[in-house]
């Protein structure tokens, strides 16, 4: 055997050198070469790259310039793709257009993904100077364990730190006295419920909300309101109703100092009218310290740009946070603004995410959707080459050059990736409001705002490489003799691994999406359907008011009329959201240190009967007499467990100051959301004045009877309020609205993911099929049986699939676990969604090769076998 | 003209391609160099060379037919121009007449 100087340095030289002097230096550089390697290979070769590197000078290499003329694509050869691109699409209209609705499908979804993100990115920050906001948190140490809060001390002073410019205190809610009732000028009767806060004289200044009209520090008088544009108009009908006046909550005059701009959607914060805090403090009923003692939502602005850190230790020190609340195990944190909206979830004192994990997640599958279809687009092209070998090895044998030709191919891939782009940005911008709706918020970033044509034009450009280059490399490649000899096969053996590789990625990453969302589905099914141990379907909560409370029992009484309103009844917190625990019940036997947290519900004495709860010892609460209010209270089963009694009724039990007695136990029921675990209950009846909320039960199938009865009734008694009311499976729904946001994303994306696959499944087997067309006619011939065949079509791609859901199975499993872990009460993994996601890709799978197959299959083989 | 005065390296290979008629190429060339005057060039230096004389057309070349040795690649064979034959005169010329002047006793060494 003859030996060889090093493949890659003698390829290199070749690379480099100037092609006109490479014959006499490679010629030099051999026979030295072979002259030395007679006696030392090792030696010679290692004289051979130095050679090479040697001859590397600028004289030897190859210089563009001079053949500069040849090479560029002048305005005929641009013509020549544009002709050769439509061609090849027309002559197979189907693929092409395959091809194109496989990557406008998921550049529409990766783009609706870049917008959400990039509007997710783009809250709170059209503040001025948003690295100078910080908010405050609170950390409190009990047990062991730190609870986070996104409020500060209502009388936090921050006069120490030098470098705090200004602080700003706001009271926000969700209920009064945040949303109140106002009642616009001209029809006095409807009230128009708005969502308003309540701020110090620095509101304006810290953030940036725009004052169109008035006094731009609108918060300096204690009598003066700030109202949005929006309010302005709903209530005055004119853009300028500076000074008039405005009742808070139908008795506090307070008079409009300013009007602003309506807060923009993507601020963590809105309102529509601001009040000073001595508003408040009326409304509160003037109690100084239960205001002192209040926590509100508290943010910094700082007069250059800090770190988060020092300021929190500046805010730890005793001159800010008291020695008082140092005592309480009180402590501060200074965040961020900007993590405001993306990573407000704070576990044991640290911070752990939030939303920024939807973010990435979505990220990453907006990625993944590319990627898959980018592949699909690979997969197709190569796998058509077969059809294009010609052109090339006629190109090449005319006079081409191999750049010229990736050229081409590059400006094909191009082509296509840019008419599948457009209709991607046409598909976004009709399915956005879908999109709006499924997401349950508003985007407000379209294509073509700020950034965002930036983004997708670096898209496009990566894209079309990623998807271009590979083909263009390998087409251009073919050596033309071979290809129009028709000996094309040989070189494909490796571009087909490659194509099966890539489908095992594709199938992967379906069947983990698929069990990934069945798991998302089932759960959120057990979830909706567990039985929470009373009853949240067909019932209405209103919201009370003042003169409802003081005719109470004949409102109940009017509703009790109505035949299809089973019962009324009043608690102090809703069932499904009682978010707050007391840990300061205590009873006979109660071990010292012993700290369990109970949740406690004030109720009147319709609520079990109302809730559907069963009374399994003891009885209920009676009608009368008022007296038993705070002192007879019943008790989940949980509870008595908990609490270790042998004979709950009668025991007595301490809530705090107050001594009651239980009469009786309830069947156990779900407090809050199922991610947390249950709590033992008590419920103390209370009377109606104390309740948050006035439940209404009625029989199913009722709802417009009831709600109608009901307003009737509200109206009768309340003349100064429009009843506001909620359904609780809104509010049950409401709970879970991030986990059912997402799982109706992931099934959008499960379909996409499905498509896509099919998509890509659908050209390889075609490819697959065309190369063995001949093969085919060979088998009928000697009279293989259609299912023979087929069965030697599918067998190429069981490994595939088998590798495929082999791959997807332990990921799917372990982050479908992960989110599971979420949830107290979970559903165990359901084993046979992994055989129903095979059988479902294997399914597909076979169906699309089958079909494929049959129709050259059942061609007569003298056709296909005749052209040779 | 620029370019009649010739380098050191030049000149040295300039005498081979002469000495080396017809069949000076490359390895001949660097060869012959460390034959005859004991200098080990790198052929890449040899090339370099050989194309800087060609380019002040001191020397002129043709291509070979092919030959096994070299993987049946051709050989670019150098040869003397006039030019090249006039400059190596004058360098020849130049140097025997400056060492002619040279007087005697500048040339007898005493040991001492």
């Amino acid at each position: 055997m003859k030996i060889h100087p090093p493949k890659w340095a003698d390829r290199l030289l070749v690379w480099y050198c100037n092609p006109q002097l490479l014959e006499e230096i490679q010629g030099d550089a051999y026979e030295l070469f072979y002259r030395q390697a007679k006696e030392n290979k090792p030696k010679a070769d290692f004289y051979f790259i130095w050679n090479v590197i040697r001859f590397f000078r600028w004289k030897n290499i190859k210089k563009r310039s001079t053949k500069a003329d040849h090479r560029q694509a002048s305005f005929a050869m641009i013509k020549n793709i544009l002709l050769v691109t439509l061609r090849n699409f027309l002559r197979q209209p189907g693929h092409s257009l395959l091809n194109i609705a496989g990557l406008s499908v998921s550049f529409a979804c990766a783009f609706l993904i870049l917008l959400w993100v990039t509007f997710e990115y783009s809250f709170d920050q059209f503040h001025t100077d948003p690295n100078q906001l910080f908010s405050v948190v609170t950390h409190v140490k009990s047990d062991g364990a730190v609870q986070t809060y996104h409020v500060a001390s209502a009388v936090i002073d921050v006069s120490s730190v030098p470098e705090i410019e200004k602080l700003v205190s706001i009271s926000t809610g969700e209920r009064w006295p945040n949303i109140l009732c106002f009642k616009p000028e001209n029809d006095s009767k409807e009230c128009v419920y708005l969502n308003g806060v309540y701020s110090n004289e620095n509101l304006f200044s810290v953030f940036n909300f725009p004052i169109l009209k008035g006094d731009p520090n609108p918060l300096n008088q204690p009598n003066n309101i700030a109202i949005s544009e929006k309010m302005a108009y709903l209530l005055f009908n004119t853009n300028n109703p500076i000074g008039k006046i405005i009742k808070v909550d139908g008795w506090q005059e307070v008079v409009v100092a300013s009007v602003f701009q309506n807060i923009p959607v993507n601020s963590s914060l809105q309102f529509d009218f601001a009040l000073t805090f001595s508003v408040l403090k009326k409304e509160w009923g003037g109690n100084e310290d239960r205001f002192t003692e209040n926590f509100f939502s508290t943010y910094l602005k700082t007069n250059k740009e800090t770190i988060p850190e020092q300021l929190t230790e500046k805010l730890n020190d005793v001159r800010v946070v008291t020695e008082a609340y140092k005592a309480q195990n009180i402590s501060y944190q200074a965040v961020a603004l900007s993590d405001w909206r993306l990573k407000s979830k704070f576990e044991n004192g640290k911070q752990s995410g939030g939303r920024i994990d939807y973010v990435a997640l979505f990220i990453i599958i907006g990625s993944v959707v590319v990627i898959m279809a980018v592949i699909n687009f690979i997969n197709m092209t190569t796998a058509r080459a077969a059809t294009r070998a010609k052109e090339i090895g006629i190109r090449k044998v005319t006079g081409a050059y191999r750049s010229s030709i990736i050229l081409q191919f590059i400006c094909e891939s191009f082509l296509i990736v840019l008419t599948a782009f457009l209709f991607g940005a046409l598909l976004t911008q009709f399915g956005l409001p879908l999109f709006n709706s499924i997401l349950g918020e508003r985007v407000s970033i379209g294509i073509i705002d700020g950034w965002v044509p930036i983004y997708l034009l670096t898209l496009l450009i990566i894209i079309s490489l990623l998807a271009g280059l590979y083909p263009a490399f390998v087409l251009s490649s073919f050596q033309p003799v071979k290809v129009l000899k028709d000996q094309f096969s040989a070189p494909f053996t490796g571009s087909q691994r490659l194509r099966k590789i890539l489908l095992v990625v594709q199938l992967s990453v379906s069947a983990g999406i698929i069990i990934f969302s069945g798991v998302l589905y089932l759960q959120l099914n057990y979830v909706t359907q567990k039985n929470l141990g009373f009853d949240r379907s067909n019932m209405i909560r209103v919201e009370p008011t003042g003169d409802l409370f003081r005719n109470f029992d004949a409102f109940k009484n009017e509703l009790n009329k109505n035949s299809s309103i089973i019962s009324v009844g009043g608690a102090n917190t809703n069932p499904l959201t009682t978010e707050a625990g007391n840990a300061g019940v205590s009873w006979q036997g109660k071990p010292k240190d012993l700290r369990i947290t109970f949740k406690t519900i004030g109720c009147s004495y319709e609520f079990p009967e109302t809730f559907g709860l069963k009374i399994i010892e003891g009885r209920d609460f009676k009608t009368q007499p008022q007296d038993t209010l705070h002192t007879e209270v019943l008790v989940s089963k949980e509870a008595v467990k908990t609490m270790g009694l042998k004979n709950p009724v009668g025991e007595i039990i301490r809530m705090g100051e107050a001594q009651c007695v239980i009469i009786g136990v309830v069947n156990d029921f779900h407090t809050e959301s199922l991610r947390a675990s249950r709590l033992p209950v008590i419920l103390y009846r209370t009377e109606y004045m104390h309740t948050a909320a006035i439940y209404v039960k009625y029989q199913p199938g009722t709802t417009e009877q009831s709600l109608a009865a009901l307003s009737k009734a509200y109206s009768q008694f309340e003349r100064n309020f429009t009843m506001k009311y909620w359904f609780q499976d809104d509010t049950f729904n409401e709970i879970y609205k991030t986990e059912i946001t997402s799982s109706r994303l992931v099934l959008l994306f499960t379909v996409v993911a499905l498509i896509i696959a099919c998509i890509g499944i659908v050209g390889l087997a075609s490819y697959n099929v065309h190369r063995k067309t001949r093969e085919i006619g060979i088998r009928r011939v000697f009279g293989a049986s259609i299912t023979q065949v087929m069965t030697v079509l599918t067998n190429e791609f069981i490994w595939v699939m088998l590798l495929a859901v082999l791959m997807a199975s332990p990921l799917a499993w372990i982050a479908a676990d992960k989110w599971l872990s979420g949830f107290a009460y979970r559903i165990d993994m359901p084993w046979w969604i992994y055989l129903v996601t095979f059988t479902l890709i294997s399914g597909i799978t076979i169906i699309i090769i089958c079909l494929q197959g049959l129709k050259t299959i059942i061609t007569n083989p003298t056709k296909t076998l005749r052209n040779e | 003209m620029k370019g009649v005065y010739l380098g050191e390296l030049e000149e040295l290979v300039l005498l081979t391609v002469g000495i080396l008629y017809p069949e000076a190429y490359g390895v001949a060339v660097m060869d012959e160099i460390e034959k005859q005057a004991g200098r080990s060039l790198n052929i890449s230096a040899v090339h370099s060379v050989l194309t800087r004389l060609e380019e002040k057309e001191l020397l002129s070349s043709k291509m070979s037919d092919p030959t096994e040795e070299r993987g049946g690649r051709r050989k670019r064979i150098f040869l003397l121009t006039a030019a090249g034959k006039r400059s190596l005169e004058e360098a020849h010329q130049m140097r025997t007449q400056l060492y002619n002047q040279i007087p005697k006793m500048a040339l007898q060494f005493q040991w001492v």
